[in-house]
């Protein structure tokens, strides 16, 4: 569906140094409980053999798609994609917690908040956006790696990164015969298929861990994006292992909480 | 995972802490603090209360601007400022969490008093009144028995420290400590002897080439020059980055070269080899502007990327290759000089060696510059007479046994150790302000035996710290958030710390508390000043700046003082000197020779420190948001190592040096050399009143073995070398 708004994050990979500042102001300004998170940044971990080495850092959260799985299981009508803004946002009102929308995220980016029984998200901090700032985690960026704009304005912060980004990966998710359209768009991401075991997962108390779900990955192009953009898709297996390994994280044995 | 057992922390320990729960950690939503009194009255907010309050972030030493922000009354987050030059709207994961470490509920909210022994963590409540005058009489006793030399003050440096400088020196002490000497002694001193300034600052706006010899600056955050470093890599700049370990950094290299540890002096030596031999150096600027090049062409004749190779276990053919590209970047090269380098005893001639390179390629007045410092020569002060004269040698052997050490930094490990000694004559009584000796100083068992010959210790934090737990009396200080302190210029600006929420429970500003101790040491006249806010108006009167001003934006414009000449540097000729006269007057290597460090004997390891970009030293562990999303800290070893020795992942080990034993669990990573380990630093802390950091981890100086450079006094502090096995 068409929106007044179009927003996107814009994530160049290369200029993220994994200082998890976005995660701290993300828990401040959400007053996200202490053992959750609503956004991560997954570290694909060493490759390459000593001493030829890299290393990347990937900023991740709700990704805000234009057709998203989880507003089509909601019971309640609480998860909707926002007619003006084009967010995906949780009415908690009216959110019963049953916890399908959950399971129906192929990114692993809701949760369920236990204490107060409704899922929780990022919502590109809806409440910034309302007084002109940008979302906490943008805001604060250290390595300005995560930007954040309307593509429907082309003066946008991340209309202009596409404008001039050399490639282009989004990390698509086909299911139900349709794509998710999800509006990360990621620069710079490592052409790698070789997920190792991240130390960042490991930090987050392991009920914060996106939960993972069966899924395929596959790579889309540019898609009712109004820019022009010769767009170089790769990397697109790259979530999908992150996940597969997060899940392998959390059925495996290694117990974080003794 | 090691993890701090709340709930039996609380039963064992005696402390009446903060008012929150220890349940916090587990279902911890943040309460919104409210907002400072000051704040509204001075109209800083609208009519519902909300607005933004600047002021200056505490997290680390950096001072970046924040701007608090206010909804209806109450302080629900902080933002960079925009209009600061060392946060330019940004702020690090450190910097967003300050709420949460002003808001630890294990904050020490009153004067505590000893009760149990020394390390049992027994303290009573006490007021402020009967605090000080415990204190003052005790110090006073001490003067009257043994001197005023007698009692020792160390501080890690804030914006307080001139009024701390003033309790000290006006008591009559000259025994001063800083942490600068486990930091950036070796750096501060070879550009003092080369440049004639502490710290040149470095400009990445033109950079096309870096060299990073340990800058880790990505873990080792300084907010505006992390960001400065990204967006010169995003715009094509090289960047060789040299560390036996495959940091962060090391990922957004162009280059990583995992050289041996202490060598960085032989690498820069055949680099300045290779510019020097090819013809690569600013021959203009080397004429005009430095001494001394011809005795550095002779020194460095032999020192060809051959001779390193062996030395640094980098190829010659690399090390000729970077030489050569760094002299065609010419000034648009940039090697840095680190900032924690004191890491051998060769870190004073590999500074020095860093520093004549960048003078060779005529880098200055493109990517390094004169640095403007805390030049508050425009700034007020509140009249004071002269100190009293203090004849007394220096414990820290400043200037007598480290006469390059300015007084203002001194030799912090080897006051400690003359304590221990009792030599030249022994210190009865210590009052340390927002430090931790110990988790900051080498041999922690050393420390503690320093503890024990004190009669009297006085702390004073915003946390019962590791050292605080030793303390007789701790004062509570107001955090970073609740307090004034002294105004602080940079370069043509002017910024303020001013509280944006009330000091909880009896917190007080160090200005209050400094004013208030002084005076019931007869000390009155060297704290002129009625309370904070008459501080600061004497400061900026003769500026003509309004407070209300500086309160409003956060920081002001200060009346300009004419340009000094870049091309003016003070050192004894004026120039860049590559050839120290000074040096040679005190009989040391007036150009950088190659010296061979200690080396490891087999099995065992070089161990290394570094820094993490979710905290600050060893002050920021007990903050819970900052304990989320860290790193689980480990030991981490080469595969290959940790093969040998039957070691695996995650197993628990016990790491032994000469001096000490730690336990911690080992992260086998391919980030590591063979013959290196590193300690995740900041860690393992005692103090059982520091309930989130308790027992997370192990600590790096329980391990360190004391070796002071003999020219920069800095803390060598990776020549510890260590055995790992199994626990």
């Amino acid at each position: 569906m068409a929106t007044k708004n179009h927003y996107a994050f814009v994530i160049d990979v290369a200029r993220c140094i994994d200082c998890r500042a976005c995660l701290v102001a993300c828990s401040v300004e959400n007053n996200v409980p202490m053992d959750h998170t609503r956004i991560w940044v997954y570290d694909q971990g060493l490759q390459g053999t000593w001493p030829d080495l890299s290393r990347a850092f990937v900023p991740y959260n709700c990704m805000h798609c234009d057709n998203p799985p989880c507003t089509e299981v909601c019971v309640s009508g609480a998860t909707y994609k926002d007619a003006t803004s084009g967010l995906v946002l949780v009415d908690q009102e009216a959110c019963i917690g049953c916890g399908y929308c959950v399971a129906a995220c192929p990114y692993g980016a809701r949760y369920i908040d236990q204490s107060r029984g409704v899922v929780d998200k990022c919502t590109a901090c809806v409440q910034r956006l309302e007084v002109g700032l940008q979302p906490a985690c943008v805001a604060t960026c250290v390595g300005k790696s995560r930007l954040f704009g309307d593509l429907n304005d082309p003066t946008s912060e991340a209309s202009l990164a596409l404008k001039n980004a050399m490639s282009v990966t989004r990390l698509d998710y086909e299911g139900n015969g349709m794509d998710a359209d999800p509006n990360i768009f990621y620069l710079n991401l490592p052409d790698t298929s070789s997920i190792k075991a991240s130390d960042t997962f490991g930090q987050v108390p392991q009920s914060t861990l996106p939960r993972p779900s069966q899924y395929t990955l596959s790579e889309a192009g540019w898609k009712k994006v109004a820019i022009p953009l010769v767009a170089v898709a790769m990397g697109a297996t790259f979530l999908a292992q992150a996940i597969f390994f997060t899940k392998q994280l959390i059925e495996g044995e290694k117990d974080f909480e003794d | 995972m090691p993890k701090t057992d709340v709930s039996q922390l609380s039963r064992r320990s005696f402390l009446k802490l903060g008012a929150a729960t220890a349940s916090a950690l587990a279902v911890g939503q943040f309460i919104a603090p409210p907002v400072a009194r000051a704040a509204r009255q001075a109209h800083l907010l609208d009519s519902n209360g909300s607005g933004y309050i600047s002021t200056m972030c505490e997290m680390c030493v950096w001072r970046c601007g924040v701007r608090a922000k206010v909804v209806e009354e109450k302080v629900v987050k902080l933002e960079g400022n925009p209009d600061h030059p060392h946060s330019k709207g940004k702020l690090c994961a450190r910097g967003q969490s300050g709420l949460m470490t002003t808001y630890d509920p294990d904050r020490v909210l009153t004067p505590l008093i000893r009760v149990g022994k020394r390390g049992e963590g027994k303290f009573r409540q006490a007021s402020w009144d009967e605090a000080l005058d415990l204190v003052a009489e005790q110090m006073l006793s001490i003067k009257s028995k043994y001197g005023p030399e007698a009692m020792v003050f160390s501080s890690t440096h804030n914006l307080s420290q001139p009024l701390f400088e003033n309790l000290l020196y006006g008591f009559g002490s000259p025994n001063y400590g800083t942490q600068r000497s486990l930091c950036f002694n070796a750096m501060i001193v070879a550009n003092s002897i080369t440049y004639g300034m502490e710290e040149p600052a470095r400009d990445y706006s033109q950079v096309k080439y870096i060299i990073l010899t340990g800058r880790n600056l990505t873990e080792a955050i300084s907010t505006s020059e992390t960001s400065d470093l990204i967006d010169s890599i995003s715009g094509g700049a090289k960047v060789v980055y040299i560390d036996p370990r495959f940091t962060k950094t090391a990922s957004k290299a162009t280059e990583w070269l995992p050289i041996r540890p202490g060598t960085d002096l032989a690498f820069h030596l055949a680099m300045i080899n290779v510019i020097i031999a090819e013809k690569l150096y600013d021959a203009a600027f080397v004429d005009k502007y430095t001494l001394g090049f011809d005795q550095v062409a002779s020194l460095t004749m032999s020192t060809t990327p051959e001779w390193a190779a062996t030395l640094t276990g980098i190829e010659a053919g690399t090390i000729r290759r970077i030489a050569e590209e760094f002299g065609a970047a010419g000034k648009y090269a940039l090697a840095h000089n680190g900032w924690r380098t004191s890491n051998f005893i060769n870190s004073f001639p590999t500074e020095r060696a860093i520093s004549i390179l960048n003078a060779v390629v005529g880098n200055w007045g493109t990517t390094m510059f004169p640095s403007s410092g805390e030049g508050a020569g425009v700034l007020g002060s509140p009249p004071q007479p002269a100190y009293p004269r203090i004849s007394a040698q220096r414990l820290d052997g400043v200037p007598w046994m480290y006469p390059f050490v300015p007084l203002k930094i001194g030799v912090f490990q080897q006051l400690r150790d003359s304590i221990v000694a009792g030599t030249p004559y022994e210190p009865h009584g210590w009052f340390i302000s927002r430090q931790n000796p110990v988790q900051s100083l080498p041999d922690r068992q050393k420390t503690l035996e320093a503890f024990q010959k004190m009669d009297l210790i006085v702390t004073m934090d915003i946390l019962v710290n590791d050292t605080d737990w030793f303390s007789d009396v701790v004062l509570p200080e107001a955090s970073y958030l609740e307090r004034y302190d002294p105004l602080v210029p940079m370069g043509n600006q002017v910024y303020i710390r001013q509280p944006v929420i009330e000091p909880q429970g009896e917190a007080k500003s160090a200005l209050w508390v400094y004013k208030e101790l002084g005076t019931r040491l007869g000390l009155a006249d060297f704290f002129q000043y009625k309370d904070e806010v008459d501080y600061i108006n004497q400061q900026l009167a003769p500026t003509g700046i309004p407070l209300e001003t500086l309160r409003l934006h956060g920081n002001a414009t200060l009346p300009t003082s004419t340009g000094s000449d870049i091309y003016e540097w003070s050192t004894p000729s004026g120039k860049v000197e590559l050839f120290s006269s000074l040096l040679e007057k005190a009989k040391f290597d007036p150009v950088p020779i190659w010296t061979d460090p200690p080396q490891p004997k087999a099995g065992e390891f070089y161990l290394l420190t570094g820094k993490v970009g979710q905290h600050t030293q060893f002050g920021t562990q007990n903050n819970q948001l900052l304990h989320k999303y860290q790193d689980v800290p480990r030991l981490w070893m080469a595969p290959e190592a940790a093969k040998s020795l039957g070691l695996s992942d995650w197993d628990t080990v016990q790491v032994t040096s000469p001096v000490g034993t730690v336990q911690v669990a080992l992260q086998v990573t391919d980030a590591m050399r063979t013959d290196c380990v590193y300690l995740t630093p900041g860690f393992g802390h005692l103090s059982m009143a520091l309930r989130t950091a308790y027992g997370v981890g192990a600590s790096d100086s329980v391990l360190h073995v004391t070796y002071t450079d003999p020219i920069s006094g800095g803390q060598a502090l990776s020549q510890t070398f260590v055995s790992v096995k199994k626990a």
